[in-house]
């Protein structure tokens, strides 16, 4: 394994903030393994969205507006990634541990017969091998893994772990040829959106959160939206509210939900089961307000205020 | 329609975990094991279609597990599925994503099916990788984070999709793979009748032997190695502060952000 490359999360020519991490600590790993640092962009808006990547410290920029991205569910993705691994050869691809970026990483370890390390909060390296380190087992254990009998290593990094730091000289954009002889079996008929501006929810730098010690839906609008705003952050939930309707899912953080790691977590009459622990035990600061002292949160909590809401 | 479901056997969610030192894997004696509680979600959605498409549909539970987890996989046919097979076998120990998805490729494409449902995530991989993967080397299409299914049958599906900020609706061939969230629906707990019926249905297993495997899996297959393994930091005691009302509490927490320098 000798070069990065990263998948660009990417819609309309709108990434996330990840993207810019990935990039940033693909040059270090590149450096390290002596090989080059490459990026993926696929679909409409891929190519303005290149160009805003040049002020990243890549190599080479990889780049297809193929209609047939945006047409067909994910795998026109895989193919396209594919065809960039195998022509760049043996290299550690990099995909932000979103809901679209795990499923890009478990097509490719089928495709490309490759080992995956997930979550992964930081690199070390060993005899010029990158070791993906990770929290696992709920958070109990932090596991070092590595890669052995295969020419791709794929991880799913999670937001917020590396800094992203513009740099470089300005990468190469070169376009990918549409791979050859391919039918597309899943067609996008529709797509709703039911909430918008939750992109973010991985990238915010503060998260304020609500259970059901809420009580209601109100309280996200009256209380968590105004606080999150005025603390440049973003709202985010327990499965409970999300499970009331209070919410839509796509707020819900936790196991089965998104994962974050914002430098300032407030959770709102959230009890702290392991569930929602496991999806924001890694954010800097974590503040939880509730009713009763002795809950779970209590336990990984840095300030527990005790009150009625 | 043929359905089979992938299901994982855990270690209990709630229970204490710890990784051998000397194997640097989980620990699993004195853990109770559970059926992944994202796959009781799968299984749920299997049986919901079941009862929309009516009695020629079956529902088949797949897992790779030691033989052990028989008594587990009981609570799955207690549910409601027809029967289940089980891929067992020394030889997995150590499977990573990659030689789960490949030894259980084989072992599905073996049992037949028309579509496979999975959860999204397992408790303890948490990688949500096998799914995925193991479409590729079925090579059936992988439908992924479905919310509901709409239609299935005649070789075709059509479902919604969860995405970030909303839903997609999605058409596709049978046979294929979906994973579920857990907007499908609540798993039903097994009636009296469902745990007594469960006692008498078939738990096939196969071997490695069966499948005919021409890569290694277990440890010495695998493509990933844990290297070490640490405790996480531990966090600092919390701060407690009561707070008989809003003001109060208002102010602990501003005094707290602006000592953090967060605010
Ligand atoms: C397979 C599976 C996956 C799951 N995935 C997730 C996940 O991804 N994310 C997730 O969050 N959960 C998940 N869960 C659910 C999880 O186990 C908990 O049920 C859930 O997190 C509880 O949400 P909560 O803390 O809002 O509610 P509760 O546990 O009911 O806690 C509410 C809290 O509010 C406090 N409270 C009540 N009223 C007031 C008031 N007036 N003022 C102040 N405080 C008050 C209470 O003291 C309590 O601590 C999952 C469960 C399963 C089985
Ligand atoms: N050993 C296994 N046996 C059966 N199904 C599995 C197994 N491992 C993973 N799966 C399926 O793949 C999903 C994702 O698991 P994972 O990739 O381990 O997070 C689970 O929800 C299961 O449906």
């Amino acid at each position: 394994m000798q070069h990065v490359i990263v998948f660009v999360e990417q819609k309309a020519g709108q990434t996330r903030k990840v993207t810019y991490e990935l990039a940033t600590e693909a040059r270090k790993i590149a450096d390290v393994l002596g090989g080059k640092a490459h990026a993926v962009v696929l679909g409409a808006g891929a190519a303005q969205l290149a160009e805003q990547l040049k002020a990243y410290p890549l190599d080479v920029v990889h780049v297809s507006e193929d209609g047939d991205v945006d047409k067909y569910f994910l795998d026109p993705i895989v193919d396209y990634m594919e065809s960039v691994a195998r022509s760049v050869g043996p290299s550690l691809i990099l995909v932000p541990n979103t809901m679209l970026g795990r499923d890009v990483a478990g097509r490719l370890v089928g495709r490309l017969e490759a080992g995956l390390t997930s979550d992964v909060t930081d690199y070390r390296f060993e005899g010029g091998k990158a070791i993906g380190v990770a929290p696992k087992l709920q958070g109990s254990t932090i596991t070092a893994c590595g890669f052995k009998n295969t020419d791709y290593g794929i991880s799913t990094v999670r937001p917020n772990a590396f800094s992203a730091k513009a740099g470089g000289s300005g990468a190469q954009i070169v376009a990918v040829d549409k791979p050859a002889g391919k039918t597309y079996a899943l067609l996008i008929e529709n797509e709703v959106e039911e909430a918008t501006g939750e992109m973010g929810l991985e990238e915010a730098p503060v998260v304020v959160s609500g259970g059901r010690g809420l009580g209601g839906p109100e309280p996200f609008t009256t209380l968590l939206k105004p606080l999150a705003d005025a603390l440049g952050g973003a709202v985010g939930a327990s499965r409970a509210a999300a499970d009331a309707g209070w919410v839509p899912y796509s707020l819900q953080i936790g196991q089965t939900g998104k994962i974050v790691s914002p430098q300032l977590y407030i959770a709102v009459g959230i009890s702290g089961a392991i569930q929602h622990k496991v999806g924001m035990q890694t954010a800097g600061t974590i503040v939880a307000i509730n009713r009763d002292g002795t809950v779970p949160i209590g336990e990984f909590a840095d300030l527990v205020v005790v009150g009625d809401l | 329609m043929k359905i089979v479901v992938t299901v994982k056997l855990v270690p209990d969610t709630n229970a204490a975990k710890r990784i051998d030192p000397a194997t640097k894997r989980l620990v699993r004696t004195g853990l109770e094991t559970v059926l992944n509680p994202f796959d009781e979600y799968a299984i749920e959605a299997a049986l919901q279609l079941k009862e929309r498409l009516g009695s020629d549909t079956t529902v088949t539970i797949f897992t790779m597990a030691p033989e052990t987890g028989k008594e587990t996989i009981r609570k799955a046919l207690a549910m409601g599925a027809d029967d289940a097979v089980m891929l067992s076998d020394a030889g997995l120990e150590g499977s990573d994503v990659w030689a789960t998805s490949y030894a259980m490729a084989q072992a599905l494409k073996k049992t037949g099916f028309d579509l496979i449902l999975a959860g999204g995530l397992s408790d303890d991989g948490n990688t949500g990788g096998v799914p995925g993967a193991l479409a590729e080397y079925i090579g059936v299409p992988a439908l992924t984070n479905v919310r509901k299914i709409e239609e299935a049958g005649d070789g075709k599906i059509r479902a919604q999709r969860e995405t970030d900020s909303g839903y997609q609706v999605v058409t596709g061939p049978l046979p294929a793979l979906v994973t579920v969230t857990m907007a499908v629906g609540e798993p039903r707990y097994a009636s009296l009748k469902g745990i007594m019926g469960a006692k008498k249905k078939t738990i096939a297993t196969t071997s490695l032997a069966d499948l005919g495997l021409e890569r290694a899996v277990g440890t010495d297959g695998a493509k990933t190695e844990v290297i070490d393994i640490s405790a996480p930091k531990p966090r600092e005691k919390a701060r407690v502060v009561e707070a008989p009302d809003g003001a109060t509490g208002a102010r602990a927490i501003f005094d707290f952000l602006r000592e953090k320098k967060l605010i």
